[in-house]
């Protein structure tokens, strides 16, 4: 399985090099080992998290790509859908089989025909539109619901966090 | 305290034993003779202090492997440890001969032996069922980590996938899950025949079976998608391949077309392409280790188990895969030869063959269903040997009733009739050739003659058929050595089937005419100028 999950990140590699997607940056972290990637993700525009430049890790299974990779923010986030040490909950994360949250159908799971691309621009919509259904940060689903104010004004300060600035300028 | 009291007077009884025996006999030996044979006091003694020593090292072992005795089961042993020793005593008077201090020291470990088991027993009918149960439980999880650990790291030592593994992995949940429910099985039924029924253990039991549950069917769904991809999707074509970006989606490589020949039926040679029923096209090793996961269309997430079911699809049949894409009849038989029947007419269930005779065929010969088996195969009768081939169309025979063979029966018969036919067809053509070589032998002579006038009376009967010294020469060359023998050739021209002779006629004929013709000539030549 090893072999054949390497020649597939070898290729994705290459395709995201080519010609890559507007606001990610991805690749391996050690071009010795594939299974280990580190990816940068811009915050989307016109959300709270706009111009934020957030550093991500995804860790690949050896029989990538019949299951999916496991993705998780390096950077401090604050936000309904990541948890708070960092990992990601999203539908197309999870395998078909189990469900953890109950109510994803299996339309919306891992296949592989997905891709990093996929993965990752999924994770941009997810910031743009956060899902406070299915919270993996309760305090952060909460706050999204009852106190938008807030909840951007700490998007913001994560902001300037993931930039290297001080926080109140 | 009164065994402590005991023990102590005991060994303080011992030691003075011996050291008098030693002050008074000053050595060795003769103060070990002394205690043990001459003083009737020491021997008793010694004997008691055996019995405490024996009753210390008990203790000791009871403590190592019991701990503290309930007040229940010290009593439940005492009980039991008399009966022991009274049965035992009466065992003595049987071997009363045999009495002596190795007779005792078995019956002392046969004693506490048995008192140990005793123990064991009473402690295992309680609480200690319940752990007991519980540790099996975790020891078949340990096992199934330990096996999983064993395929991973088999996994990693060897640079190629291991496309099976995922296949073991079903396996191993299969059987763990297997043992699981047979324990929790066997735990209930224990406890309910001990105690109770172990309420506690209903919810864990309920995971369980659900689990062992999954694993089958899991199993089951697995092989079933892989056996529909063997053999009912069909092989992706060149066509399919263009029509999409021709890129397998699961592993991104290219997908290219694959020559079938070598490939046997259920069993896709390596980088063979699928068309799953919604029409996407993937690697098959790719599709195999995706159902052994899922049972879904990768791009579409059909389920294809489900439609499989749904749709009237054809049922799978090994020895004949749809995928071969050619109705079976021309993919067995053998090539026919051109001017004879198409091959259907040979094959069970086929049409009867279309009679391409011309009208003047016999009439009940073409209306003859071909389901009658018996039907005679002389439509001409032995004396119309003379009659020119096209004058008498000879339908071929109709087709036996073969639906009671089997396909191998039916392909040897094949074989058979072709090999035949085609040794008739090259016995044809000798009488072809010989035939021509005698009509044209008849108009050179016809020539020659009107040529020479009335030189030479020539009786008219060698006009009519060629002499056979004049025919030998003419033969030898124009039979092949495989071909049959002249003699069997005019039997076979009464069933020659009436396709034959007119094809026969563009190929081999002209050459070997002029050929004749000249040799004809030349002997002719030269039997003038003799």
């Amino acid at each position: 399985m090893v072999g054949s999950a390497l020649k597939r990140l070898m290729a994705e590699y290459k395709q995201l090099s080519l010609n890559p997607p507007e606001g990610i940056v991805a690749g391996p972290i050690n071009e010795e080992n594939f299974f280990e990637w580190e990816a940068m993700i811009l915050g989307p525009e016109d959300t709270p998290f706009e111009g934020g430049v957030f550093r991500t890790t995804l860790n690949f299974p050896t029989d990538y790509p019949m299951s999916p990779p496991k993705m998780k923010f390096v950077s401090e986030m604050f936000h309904p859908n990541i948890y708070p040490d960092g990992r990601v909950c999203i539908s197309i994360l999870h395998s078909p089989g189990d469900d953890p949250m109950g109510y994803e159908t299996s339309a919306e799971r891992w296949s592989p025909v997905q891709s990093i691309e996929k993965i990752l621009l999924s994770v941009m919509s997810m910031l743009a539109e956060p899902n406070p259904e299915s919270g993996a940060n309760v305090d952060a689903s909460k706050m999204w619901r009852d106190n938008q104010e807030q909840f951007i004004k700490h998007a913001e300060k994560l902001v300037r966090k993931s930039l290297d600035l001080p926080e109140n300028l | 305290m009164r065994s402590l009291l005991l023990t102590g007077s005991s060994f303080a009884l011992t030691t003075a034993v011996v050291v008098n025996a030693f002050i008074q006999k000053k050595q060795f030996f003769p103060a070990v003779v002394y205690l043990t044979t001459k003083s009737s006091p020491c021997i008793a003694i010694l004997y008691l202090q055996a019995f405490v020593l024996v009753l210390l090292f008990g203790k000791l072992m009871r403590k190592i492997f019991f701990g503290q005795l309930r007040p229940a089961e010290t009593e439940h042993l005492i009980e039991k440890s008399w009966y022991a020793v009274t049965d035992t005593c009466l065992a003595f008077t049987m071997f009363r001969d045999d009495f002596s201090p190795i007779f005792v020291a078995s019956f002392t470990i046969l004693l506490f032996l048995k008192c140990f088991h005793w123990l064991l027993e009473d402690r295992l009918s309680s609480v200690q069922l319940v752990f007991g149960f519980e540790y099996a439980i975790l020891a078949t999880v340990v096992l199934t980590v330990f096996l999983k650990y064993i395929l991973h790291s088999i996994d990693l030592m060897s640079d190629n996938p291991w496309e099976n593994k995922a296949v073991y992995m079903l396996y191993i949940e299969l059987i763990t899950g297997l043992v699981r429910v047979v324990l929790y099985l066997c735990f209930t039924f224990i406890m309910v025949k001990v105690h109770t029924f172990p309420l506690f253990s209903v919810r864990p039991m309920y995971l369980t079976m659900r689990q062992f549950k999954k694993a089958v069917s899991d199993i089951v769904l697995s092989r079933r998608a892989i056996r529909n991809m063997n053999t009912l999707y069909p092989d992706a074509t060149a066509e399919d391949l263009a029509s999409t970006d021709s890129t397998c989606i699961i592993c991104r490589e290219e997908m290219h077309t694959t020559n079938q020949d070598n490939a046997q039926p259920g069993v896709p040679a390596a980088g063979t392409n699928k068309k799953l029923p919604c029409s996407h096209v993937f690697h098959a090793s790719c599709l195999r280790s995706w159902f052994q996961r899922q049972q879904t269309c990768p791009t579409c997430r059909l389920d294809v188990l489900q439609t499989q079911q749904r749709a009237p699809a054809p049922t799978p049949a090994p020895q004949n895969p749809p995928q071969a894409g050619i109705p079976p009849g021309p993919q067995f038989a053998p090539p026919f030869p051109p001017m004879f029947h198409p091959p259907q007419a040979m094959w069970p269930g086929a049409a009867p063959p279309p009679m391409q005779a011309p009208s003047n065929t016999q009439g009940p010969s073409t209306q003859s269903p071909p389901t009658q088996s018996t039907q005679p195969n002389t439509f001409l009768p032995p004396n119309q040997m003379f009659v020119p081939p096209l004058m008498c169309p000879l339908p071929p025979p109709p087709p036996f009733n073969l639906s009671g063979l089997s396909d191998e029966q039916v392909q040897l018969m094949e074989g058979q009739e072709r090999r035949s036919v085609e040794a008739r067809i090259e016995c044809l053509r000798n009488i072809k050739v010989l035939l021509d070589a005698a009509v044209m032998q008849m108009s050179q002579y016809a020539v020659v003659m009107q040529a020479q006038g009335d030189a030479f009376t020539i009786p008219p009967m060698p006009d009519l058929s060629p002499s056979p010294q004049e025919n030998q020469p003419e033969q030898t060359p124009t039979i092949p050595p495989t071909a049959e023998p002249t003699t069997s050739s005019e039997h076979q021209v009464e069933t020659l089937p009436p396709q034959v002779v007119p094809v026969d006629d563009s190929d081999s004929n002209p050459t070997d005419a002029t050929e004749l013709r000249r040799r004809r000539l030349a002997n002719l030549d030269a039997k003038m100028n003799q």
